[in-house]
């Protein structure tokens, strides 16, 4: 079985498509490569943006986090002055609830409301 | 000096490394999957003529690469230190007991845009047309997991996070609305064959692959 020979017209077209067949490729390599390059660059940029923000103490979950323990601690020194005083005010007043103020206004400057709070139910 | 602060800093971000390279690859996969949006429409719609090829290059590498950000995503989540997730609360919807509406959303959009967009490599056995049509739930799914990231994001609030998600979701959200629009007003789609009869001179087969595709483009099946 012999194979016609091919006239030089074809041969030309067989090169050109070939031709062709390369340069689709090193476009889809070069397509493929700035893709893999905008994601790097978008991750790293993403990732430098959110570190900073968690680094200089502004990090939207820990911000959200730190509040509501500051409410909840000072919540629970004002409801601990508040039953203070009224013990104070019925002159049931132990030593145990004065300690447990102070400690826990010598404990942390962060409840430093509910510190005044006690001192307040202190005076 | 500097060694100090630098320690001081690492010492600070090292507990949440893995949360924040979560969140960094969850804004990647987003903004990455509304480039593909975008392009994605762009092949199928009338604004780009032209250089088809590049853009189903584009599109899907920028589809692989948001499948590979948000596998980062739900990986180093595992890692998490206040979560502490197991695999099934990643990756089974509504498993997990943290915000569950809003994370089985990005768990269902992770498993459709995987589906979807994987198919893309078998879609000769689904049938090209079959393939286009479940191809188009794609954007839901992207609708989703925008829904996901601006629900229980953590960074959803910052103006920085809204800018930057505005650039890539704009003009997806545009483009997907004109295509709409373009399906709801254009006119009904002839059956492929009876257009390939109508449109196609007799004695040129050739020609029957390409004008059902142009028939369709106007129509539904895109």
């Amino acid at each position: 079985m012999t194979s016609k020979p091919r006239t030089a017209e074809q041969l030309d077209a067989r090169a050109l498509a070939r031709t062709r067949l390369e340069a689709m490729r090193r476009r889809t390599r070069r397509i493929r490569r700035s893709v893999t390059g905008l994601a790097l660059a978008l991750f790293a940029a993403s990732f430098t943006i959110v570190y900073v923000q968690l680094a200089s103490g502004h990090d939207p979950a820990l911000v959200a986090s730190a509040r509501k323990r500051a409410a909840a601690a000072s919540a629970a020194s004002s409801s601990a002055g508040a039953s203070s005083s009224s013990a104070a005010g019925e002159s049931t007043t132990t030593g145990e609830s004065f300690t447990t103020g102070e400690s826990s206004s010598s404990e942390s400057g962060e409840s430093s409301t509910g510190a005044s709070a006690v001192t307040t139910s202190q005076s | 000096m500097h060694a100090t602060s630098a320690n001081i800093l690492a010492t600070a971000v090292g507990p949440h490394l893995l949360w924040l390279t979560s969140r960094a690859a969850g804004i990647v996969a987003l903004l990455l999957s509304s480039l593909s949006v975008c392009v994605g429409l762009l092949i199928g719609g009338r604004i780009v003529k032209g250089h088809r090829q590049e853009l189903r290059v584009t599109h899907e590498a920028l589809s692989l690469a948001t499948l590979a950000a948000l596998v980062v995503h739900g990986v180093t989540l595992l890692g998490d230190g206040y979560l502490h997730p197991s695999l099934g609360d990643i990756a089974i919807p509504f498993l997990s007991g943290y915000k569950t509406l809003w994370t089985s959303m990005g768990i269902v959009a992770f498993w459709a845009l995987a589906v979807l967009g994987l198919s893309y490599y078998a879609r000769t056995r689904i049938g090209v047309q079959r393939w286009r049509r479940l191809h188009r739930f794609a954007a839901l799914a992207w609708i989703l997991g925008l829904a996901h990231s601006l629900g229980e994001g953590t960074d959803a609030g910052q103006t920085w996070f809204l800018a930057m998600i505005a650039l890539a979701v704009v003009p997806a959200l545009l483009l997907l609305i004109s295509r709409m629009l373009d399906s709801a007003t254009a006119p009904q789609a002839i059956p492929a064959p009876q257009a390939a009869r109508s449109a196609t001179p007799a004695g040129r087969p050739g020609a029957r692959a390409v004008r059902p595709a142009a028939v369709t483009r106007a129509g539904v099946a895109r």
